[in-house]
């Protein structure tokens, strides 16, 4: 195999590797601005400078040159090389900042130049502390400056579109923006205009950035250039805490960050899954935490008047006891995870009643092919998968009719907003919901309400529409104290639980909901139906072991990225 | 004769009896019934039709003749072509003709474009045979406006005598030129930026490699050469490579067109061999400096070539070789004269500003550096310099050197890194006098 010396350490290499991305992958960590893996390579930064030198060849033998002690000789190129444009080959001898001085400077060197024109306002900068500038001006830059004359003034607060503005004198022009719009969404709508020190990325004439996935470069812009307009101000990346998850606004399962600070969701980033969204997000997957944060229930109720936990669970029992287990309509739902569709499933075969089935929420034409699709569900693959099939609606409406349906009990969903019955069909059979807000409009008809804990509250798992099978965890606190809820949030620390950097203590604004693998098993216990288990993550193992469908998906296996389940079944 | 600064004896030999082959004295040139009674075409006729030449024939006659090219890196030519990968029928070649012309002190290829167009389209259209390109690009500094209108003008005189289109002369060779109006920014002239802005992209320059008879015109294998390089081709044809290296210095022979500058008596281009001495180029050639004053410096080969002063042009000739031992270059032959009366600190600060506004800011270093550069040298200029700016400049020079893309960010450090060593005392004088000790 082709092998590379990198500050005298020898490495082997496969296939034609860029030297910038092989030293990241082997934990070398090499200053870098303009190189993304995911678009082409410009090399204009200046900033991942190398020393590169090859074996001499001997004209004559054709054979390298050995130096008196049997080594080869090598040749270095007389430039420094950018590492994120220079392939590898056998033989090549790579010295980098760590073995090089000359490296040491060059990098230093671009630093002092990149901060020259820089406005360094980082203390209003919503970059600030996670700025790959400022993190490397800090490790490989200069101490001080000597530049001293008047900064370029560039536009400023330019809104670039709906959702992105722009300040220009930030801006770097590492063209990573504007790569991003011609290379991956392709709605090519920005451009660098000007020349020289007065360059700065816009759209063209007439042209607004609405490209529905316009806020990935905010994601890759490494100045604080270009901001979120949702999201500008509101606060300091020191003063929140993310949790990798994933997005739930489609069956894709795109990968992300959940932002929280006062135990509100602020934010939503992309995070890399090459199986699931590469580096990307859409933009409506970012804006979508409002509904995390806002209308929502303050607890349990009986007949739209609150009540305890345990008074509810037992009216809820009550009334499942109180119809024939046949006559229930078990309605499992594609919002809520795997492990709370699979216990409701249990719950209704301890009933004797059908399968559940669930309401599909599609959306023609809203798929694009890519990040988004018809599906505004995360979970119908994994309903499928449970053996919950989408409801026929005229066949449920019938027997609603004929008054074969005693009792509903509706997991995570809004049959009324759905449309599938009228408030006043449902006026006269007891209904138990698990809702997530208090706008849902099924809750007038509620006998019985057992607010669920939405995707960045609880821990599940999820199936995409390829069938990736990934898991979620908790990025704000519910009130209730739940131990496998506060171990998966990391709230153990004590550095980070009780002190001013608790991203969670603030109290009006923990939901008082539970999840619905909490509720589901209190309310089958209080009906005769124990369900012996200790948690979600039981409840996958146990999937894994004995599902086909799930094989393999247990919490470890799937980890953060996901794991890819074998297909099953003719697809939906 | 006057005080010359330099020996006699030039290494072009008897310039005076030198006859122009570039620029010919002949009137109408560039009217195409001129320039046929002149043996126009004559070499694009042979070449396609007698069995004496092919492609590979041609290309070796060009490296037969020495020829380097003129757009500023001298470049052999021949060489340059055989770069061109084999010929695949699937894939397009293309020939490119850089008339982008934007360095300052450089305007001899408008000349060419005004006086003897002719000469550069057969220049091309041997060009595209010898590579086997069936397109030409011919682009032209958008100012040139006029140039383009008089040029599109004789190629379609050109196209109507069947000398450019489909099956040249019978010959079965088809070629097509195309004039591309430049996009008005200096950084167009430099070869792969030259490309993407023919492609009708910003003009950034590409990385190389990969190299242009890779990947240049679209991503196809692509030749690229300044208008003077190719209007030597039809000459080096008619004539034989040999006769065009016998012309001028031996390592780096044939005509070139000398654009003389600044403090002369009769600026101009004038076209002679290479390997003329700087001293002849002034005080013969350009009639001597202006006013009877005194030589100051020589910048020889376009405001980005090391600055000489008077007192190190002594015996040195235009060639790549002697100019590189005397610590210049020749690069395009537009040289820059300037008498004992230039503030050489002000002359730094226009050239430093040139190139602060015309680097096109791909790259750190030239885009922040060449700007920092001007900040310092006008600071200067203006009386508050402190004397650690100029050990500064030095530094940011060294900074940007050899780090980016393309080679402008060298064009633009060299002026100053040159300027200041060599007339350090004069920047220094200029330092505020009140900081001199502090430094
Ligand atoms: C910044 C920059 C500007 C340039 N401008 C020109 C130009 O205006 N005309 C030109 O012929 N070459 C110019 N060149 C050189 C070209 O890149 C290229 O080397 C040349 O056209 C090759 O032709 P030749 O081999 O015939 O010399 C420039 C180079 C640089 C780096
Ligand atoms: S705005 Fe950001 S991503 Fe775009 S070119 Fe500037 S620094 Fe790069
Ligand atoms: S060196 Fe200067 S002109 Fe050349 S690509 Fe870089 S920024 Fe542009
Ligand atoms: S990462 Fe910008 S030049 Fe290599």
């Amino acid at each position: 195999m082709p092998k590379v010396t990198i500050d005298h350490q020898v490495y082997e290499f496969e296939g034609r590797p860029k030297a910038l991305q092989f030293c990241l992958d082997h934990g070398i960590e090499l200053p870098h601005f303009c190189y993304h893996p995911a678009m082409s390579i410009p090399a204009n930064c200046r900033e991942c400078l190398i020393e590169v030198g090859m074996p001499a060849i001997d004209r004559e033998t054709r054979q390298p040159k050995l130096d008196k002690d049997g080594n080869p000789v090598i040749r270095f190129m007389p430039k420094l090389m950018t590492s994120c444009s220079q392939d590898l080959a056998d033989g090549m001898v790579i010295r980098t900042h760590r073995t090089s001085e000359k490296v040491a400077r060059a990098q230093q060197d671009t630093l002092e130049f990149l901060l020259i024109n820089h406005p360094l306002d980082c203390p209003i900068c919503d970059q600030a502390g996670h700025c790959p500038l400022q993190i490397q001006a800090y490790k490989y830059g200069p101490e001080g400056s000597r530049f001293e004359f008047r900064k370029v003034r560039k536009p400023k607060h330019i809104k670039l579109g709906p959702r992105v503005m722009l300040d220009g004198e930030r801006c770097i022009n590492c063209t990573r923006c504007v790569r991003f719009t011609d290379e991956i969404s392709k709605s090519r709508q920005l451009t660098i205009i000007e020349r020289g020190v007065r360059n700065y990325p816009i759209t063209p004439p007439g042209v607004t950035f609405d490209d529905p996935y316009s806020m990935n470069v905010i994601d890759i812009c490494p100045v604080g250039a270009l901001t979120s307009i949702d999201f500008r101000f509101k606060a300091r990346i020191w003063e929140m805490s993310s949790a990798p998850s994933i997005t739930t606004t489609n069956a894709k399962g795109s990968n992300c960050h959940y932002w929280v600070k006062d135990n509100l969701v602020l934010r939503i980033t992309a995070r890399p899954n090459a199986a699931v969204n590469d580096y990307w997000l859409p933009d409506e997957d970012r804006l979508d935490y409002h509904r995390f944060n806002e209308n929502r229930p303050d607890g349990p109720r009986i007949d739209g008047r609150p009540a305890t936990w345990d008074e509810a669970y037992a009216r809820a029992a009550e009334v499942l006891r109180s119809v024939p287990g046949e006559g229930i309509l078990f309605l499992g739902s594609a919002h809520a995870t795997v492990e709370d569709n699979y216990l409701l499933t249990k719950l209704a075969k301890a009933l004797g009643a059908d399968v559940p089935r669930y309401i599909p929420h599609v959306e023609p034409g809203h798929g694009d092919g890519w990040l988004r699709t018809d599906d505004r569900t995360p979970n119908a693959e994994g309903c499928r998968r449970l053996g919950i099939e989408p409801v026929d609606e005229a066949m449920i409406r019938a027997k609603m009719e004929a008054g074969e349906i005693k009792a509903v009990y509706a997991l995570e969903d809004d049959p009324v907003a759905a449309g599938l019955f009228s408030a006043e069909a449902l006026a006269n059979v007891p209904v138990i919901l698990h809702p997530y807000h208090t706008t849902n409009e099924t809750l007038p008809v509620t006998d019985v309400a057992l607010p669920a804990a939405m995707v960045v509250e609880t821990v599940g798992t999820y199936v995409n529409c390829d069938g990736h099978a990934q898991r979620v965890r908790p990025a704000k606190a519910i009130r209730d104290v739940n131990r496998t809820l506060v171990l998966e949030m990391d709230k153990g620390r004590p550095d980070k639980h009780g002190t001013p950097f608790d991203r969670w203590h603030h109290e009006d604004h923990q939901v008082n909901c539970r999840p619905s693998w909490v509720s589901l098993p209190a309310v089958a216990q209080k009906a005769g139906h124990p369900m012996p288990y200790k948690g979600p993550k039981y409840i996958m193992a146990e999937l894994a072991r004995t599902d086909p469908a799930f094989s393999g998906a247990t919490y470890e296996a799937m980890g953060l990225s996901g794991v890819r389940l074998e297909s099953v079944g003719e697809a939906v | 004769m006057e005080a010359t600064n330099g020996a006699p004896q030039t290494k072009a030999g008897d310039w005076r009896s030198y006859e122009r082959v570039l620029l010919p004295p002949v009137r109408d040139l560039h009217k195409i019934d001129v320039y046929e009674q002149h043996g126009g075409y004559e070499a694009l006729r042979e070449a396609l039709t007698s069995d004496r030449w092919d492609p590979k024939s041609v290309t070796d006659e060009v490296k037969a003749s020495g020829l380097r090219g003129r757009g500023g890196a001298g470049f052999p030519t021949g060489l340059k072509w055989s770069f061109m990968p084999p010929v695949d029928p699937d894939v397009p070649r293309f020939l490119c003709c850089n008339g982008d012309e934007s360095e300052p002190g450089t305007f001899k290829d408008r000349q060419l474009m005004e006086y003897n167009p002719h000469l550069v389209f057969e220049g091309m259209l041997l060009a595209c045979y010898a590579i086997s390109a069936k397109a030409g690009y011919l682009y032209v500094r958008g100012e040139y406006a006029d140039w383009i209108s008089h040029m599109e003008r004789e190629l379609e005189n050109a196209y109507a005598k069947g000398y450019v289109g489909e099956n040249i002369m019978g010959s079965g060779f088809s070629c097509e030129l195309i004039i591309h109006k430049g996009a008005g920014a200096y950084i167009c002239g430099e070869e792969s930026s030259l490309m993407e802005s023919l492609e009708g992209k910003r003009a950034y320059p590409r990385i190389k490699p990969p190299f242009p008879a890779q990947r240049g015109i679209w991503g196809y294998p692509t030749t690229i050469n300044n208008v003077e390089t190719l209007a030597c081709v039809p000459l080096i044809l008619r004539r034989g490579g040999a006769w065009y290296a016998k012309i001028g210095a031996q390592r780096h022979p044939g005509p070139v067109l000398y654009g003389i500058s600044g403090h002369v008596n009769r600026p101009g281009v004038y076209e002679y061999p290479t390997g003329m001495l700087i001293s002849d180029l002034i005080y013969e050639v350009a009639g001597g400096m202006r006013g009877g004053k005194k030589l100051k410096a020589v910048v020889p080969g376009g405001s980005s070539t090391p600055i000489l002063r008077a007192d190190m042009i002594d015996g040195v000739t235009m060639d790549a070789e002697t100019l590189r031992d005397a610590g210049s270059m020749m690069g395009t032959g537009g040289m820059l004269v300037m008498d004992e009366d230039t503030d050489i600190v002000s002359w730094l600060r226009r050239v430093t500003h040139f190139y602060h506004h015309e680097s096109c800011g791909q790259c750190t270093p030239c885009r922040e550096g060449a700007g920092w550069l001007e900040n310092i040298v006008t600071r200067i200029d203006e009386g508050e310099g402190r004397l650690r700016d100029l050990d500064l400049l030095i530094d940011l020079c060294s900074q940007m050197e050899g780090r980016t893309v393309c080679a402008l960010a060298d064009a633009a450090a060299w002026p100053v890194r040159y300027t200041v060593t060599r007339f350090r005392d004069e920047f220094e004088a200029r330092c505020r006098p009140s900081l001199v000790a502090a430094g």
